[in-house]
């Protein structure tokens, strides 16, 4: 369980922001605080007038008012334009801050970014695919967005960053991060896995734990435009590595199957490629059908026909989902043509098998 | 000349309405409502399905909190039930109730009495408004009891274009809205134009007047293009024409831009008439003229105009250019001055007044409060680079819960206690309506400030389920809506209480100088006997309170009734340009 607050993911001490991890953060914050201040500096007269005008001229019924002057042309004058002064240099101050998360320096690193119903995953190159997005500390980094199916927004509430993923185009983002997150002792993460085998079936939950199933310290990454049903757990992680070569070692670890066998690493893509949320393990229905029982069973299709689970089949369902549809379930599922190599189709079949014994 | 005869005969006590004219009673019979063409009676259903929608969309709310109250979902079984539940909540209030709340309930009520005319100027298109308002309430109560609505009150495609649930049923309703909104738009424009009596020139209306006038354009100009949009996403969901659905080479931000460009005015649709209520509220209250009333009449229209060029700032994030992303974001601040001049106005009104603390006054004071925070809170979300941190979290529903609840819905509280006794014929219990206001004041603030907090802290909005660092603050705004509902609930127990056991009210319990004032409580089918005499709607000289009748009443000489009509008229009236 949680022990305290300083394990949460993001906490800090400070009243209005969670921690400040990119080069951006600060200008946000301080553009924050100003408009702050200037809603404190009128915010705070208004009420004192309010409540000092309502209890010191409350009269008895029919006491005629003290004064019954209508206006005062240049003291109204004078209150609606010097505020207008105030507005430009928050104006002025945000657009500054905005243009500056526009456009991307040169030699940046890049992450192809893809948003599903519901979850992430993000692309490193050379078929590196992983739900968690890792970065280098002090390395500018662009995400190309894309979604393969409604409209989803990335926000990295640490990084004060944000923007909408609209299908049917690639939005762009920037960001620099500006803290390494931490690493936790080998002992803990060791104490963690085998808590997750013992307690949670082997499934790693970093919610519970506070760091990633390699250990590492996060921030949280939000989906912040609704997607549906489970829209709001449509989260993952960024973990920011301290040294290139952490970070290289983190995607030389995902790069593919390695002693694994194909049953174990297509459970692994299972997990980590998007498919758990909308196929189940244990037979009940969600977005698509269950992976329990599945391969060799009979299935009808919508619009008539039917087929026997078999390898073509699913390797069909995963490279054209919409070909053949189960009946009672809706065509939505994107295509992972290009995005699963062979082996890894392979290992996913294998992973199903297991799943029908 | 004039001015002096105009003083003293306005005094004119219209005393009790003879019970055979009493608009509530003069026929009877379901039909004798259902047919109705009076527009007393036609604001009161509307107010009966005002009040009815906001108890449906205030109970989904409290379902919204009562869930929220842990973090991994306390009350529904499932996510889809909290989304369908969010969006019936968020649909509900805004077509069903905020938008028609003031014009289409109080405005109805007030508009031709304040005008001194005996009805709107087309009552069968008015009743033709209230009957499409029901149609379209229950195209909603179809695709609740259908297969729900999961799309958030915005219908962004392309979710809506693929889920599931009742989208065409809900979208068909909200384009029948849309009709009844334009329709009594229409109407109150005429009826303005045309039917303001001898005396009162445009700067002698009332200011509620001028703020459902300015609301009225808005309603003419911006629903079509919701209807349009509606039309829009119904054609592209049934024969996939390709405009908003990328799958058919649409764009979804497309219907993003169709969709705000009504859905931004629309918000001054709502908060306006709030404007021109509390313009009201403030001045009557406190026995004194009302302060800048020129400035205040023209904000009304610079934000009714304004609101038209900002819809872009809904869209910051979603990937506009940036010339014009900025440029959205300058033409934002634009519309902070004139809401701004308001409260400035109304705060120098209260100076060196004869305050008194009713019901209404309360709820005044309250908006005043609330409404500034609501406003200055907006200005963080104009600002290009906060607004990226704080866009689709927390702080944007607290923003505009303060504007929208804090602001209209307490405003429409305290017109509705203010006008009670002219719709009712009522006095309610003072002191309970001050409990009830304090209650939601309370309530208010404590459900909605720490979502500000929240917010800037990063929870995003609409999530079924959320980390639990965010826990403390959820509970305790989940604690201040059910306060807050005990609030509402005391306030609609003290007006149905009043209705059973309240006082007679006199025609004049507050000491107003509009023309309602000038007909009895309630006003008689036909609203006056005589034409009534226009001066300054805020000249309150004179004016004195019996204690006997519990009556505000000029105390001038009053000149007898006959007398008052041998008055010489003007010429002409004011809109051929008499009496300018």
């Amino acid at each position: 369980m949680i022990s305290g607050p300083h394990l949460i993911g993001d906490y800090t001490n400070r009243f209005w922001f969670p921690e400040s991890a990119s080069s951006f953060s600060d200008q946000v914050d301080s553009t924050f605080m100003l408009v702050l201040y200037i809603c404190i500096f009128f915010m705070v007269p208004i009420t004192i007038a309010l409540a000092y005008f309502s209890i010191r001229y409350m009269k008895k019924k029919g006491e005629p008012a003290e004064s019954q002057t209508s206006h005062n042309t240049p003291l109204e004058i004078a209150w609606s334009v010097l505020p207008s002064f105030l507005l430009v240099w928050i104006f002025v101050k945000g657009a500054l801050g905005y243009l500056d998360q526009q456009g991307a320096p040169d030699g940046s690193d890049a992450v192809a970014v893809k948003a599903f119903k519901w979850g992430w995953t993000m692309d490193y190159g050379n078929g590196v695919i992983h739900p968690e997005l890792h970065l280098l500390n002090e390395q500018p980094t662009k995400l190309t967005m894309r979604s393969s199916d409604v409209i989803h927004s990335l926000f990295i509430p640490a990084f004060r960053v944000k923007r909408d993923i609209v299908p049917g185009r690639y939005n762009e983002m920037w960001f620099k991060p500006t803290v390494a997150s931490e690493r936790v002792s080998e002992s803990e993460l060791e104490a963690a896995w085998k808590d997750a085998k013992e307690n949670n079936g082997g499934v790693f939950d970093r919610e519970k734990y506070q760091f990633t199933e390699d250990g590492y310290r996060f921030h949280d990454l939000y989906c912040t435009e609704y997607c549906g049903k489970d829209h709001s757990m449509m989260q993952t992680v960024v973990v920011v590595h301290e040294t290139r070569e952490d970070l290289n070692d983190w995607i030389k670890k995902y790069s593919g199957r390695t002693d694994q066998s194909p049953a174990e690493y297509g459970k692994l893509l299972y997990e980590r490629r998007g498919c758990a949320s909308c196929h189940s393990l244990d037979g009940s229905k969600r977005v698509g059908p269950s992976f329990a029982g599945g391969f060799g069973s009979e299935r009808e299709y919508v619009g008539g026909g039917k087929g026997i689970v078999d390898e073509s089949y699913i390797r069909e369902s995963i490279l054209e989902p919409k070909s053949k549809i189960v009946a009672g379930y809706s065509p939505v599922m994107p295509s992972y043509k290009g995005q699963l190599s062979d082996d890894d189709i392979e290992s996913i079949i294998a992973y199903l098998k297991t799943m029908s014994k | 000349m004039a001015e002096h005869a105009v003083g003293r005969s306005r005094g004119f006590n219209p005393g009790k309405v003879a019970e055979g004219d009493n608009y509530l009673k003069h026929s009877s019979g379901l039909l004798s409502w259902a047919f109705t063409l009076d527009h007393k009676r036609i604001g009161v259903m509307y107010l009966v399905g005002v009040l009815t929608a906001f108890f449906g969309g205030g109970l989904l709310a409290l379902g919204i909190r009562g869930h929220l109250m842990s973090p991994t979902g306390a009350l529904f079984a499932s996510n889809d039930t909290y989304n369908q539940v969010f969006t019936l909540h968020g649909a509900i209030m805004v077509f069903l109730f905020i938008i028609p709340s003031i014009p289409a309930a109080l405005g109805n009520f007030l508009v031709p009495v304040m005008l001194g005319a005996k009805d709107v100027a087309f009552p069968r298109l008015n009743l033709t408004s209230f009957y499409l308002w029901v149609i379209g309430a229950l195209f909603f109560v179809g695709a609740l009891l259908g297969t729900g609505l999961d799309t958030g009150w915005t219908f962004y495609t392309p979710y809506s274009t693929t889920t599931q649930t009742s989208v065409i049923l809900a979208t068909m309703g909200a384009f029948i809205l849309g009709f009844s909104s334009i329709f009594t738009g229409l109407n109150f424009i005429v009826t303005i134009n045309t039917m303001r009596p001898p005396g009162m020139t445009w700067f002698k209306m009332p200011l509620f007047l001028w703020a459902t006038y300015s609301t009225s354009i808005i309603q003419v100009l911006a629903t079509p293009v919701l209807g349009i949009t509606l039309l829009l996403l119904i054609a592209e969901r049934t024969l996939h024409i390709g405009i908003f659905d990328p799958e058919y080479n649409g764009d979804p931000v497309t219907y993003q831009h169709f969709f705000w460009f009504y859905s931004h005015p629309a918000v001054y649709i709502m908060i306006l008439p709030a404007f021109g209520i509390i313009s009201e509220l403030i001045s009557v209250h406190s026995h004194k003229h009302i302060f800048g009333y020129r400035f205040i009449a023209y904000s009304s229209v610079a934000i009714a105009l304004l609101g038209f060029l900002v819809w872009g700032h809904h869209m910051f994030t979603s990937g506009m250019s940036s010339l014009t992303t900025i440029i959205f974001s300058a033409l934002t601040f634009t519309v902070s001055i004139p809401s701004a001049i308001k409260v400035f106005n109304w705060l120098a009104t209260l100076y060196k007044g004869s305050i008194s603390l009713t019901t209404p006054m309360c709820y005044a004071i309250s908006f005043l409060f609330l409404f500034t925070i609501g406003g200055l809170t907006g200005l963080f979300l104009g600002v290009l680079s906060v607004d990226l941190h704080l866009h689709d979290t927390y702080f944007i529903v607290a923003h505009f819960h303060y504007v929208m609840m804090g602001g209209t819905m307490v405003a429409f509280l305290g017109g509705l206690f203010h006008w009670w006794p002219k719709i009712s014929g009522k006095m309610f219990n003072e002191l309970w309506g001050q409990v009830s206001c304090l209650v939601v004041f309370i309530g208010f603030n404590m459900t909605f400030l720490p979502q500000f907090v929240l917010g800037s802290r990063g929870m995003p909005r609409r999530y079924a389920t959320y980390d639990p660092e965010f826990a403390f603050l959820h509970q305790l705004s989940s604690v201040g809506a059910f306060i807050l509902g005990i609030g509402l609930l005391i306030a609609g127990l003290v007006l149905l209480h009043s209705m059973f056991n309240g006082r007679l009210a006199p025609p004049n319990p507050w000491g107003g100088v509009t023309l309602e004032w000038q007909c009895t409580s309630p006003p008689p089918f036909y609203n006056f006997s005589r034409p009534p005499v226009v001066g300054d709607p805020y000249d309150f000289t004179g004016l004195g309170w019996s204690e006997q009748d519990q009556n505000y009443v000029f105390l001038d000489p009053i000149q007898s009734p006959d007398e008052a009509q041998t008055t010489k008229p003007v010429s002409q009236p004011a809109h051929a340009g008499g009496q300018g």
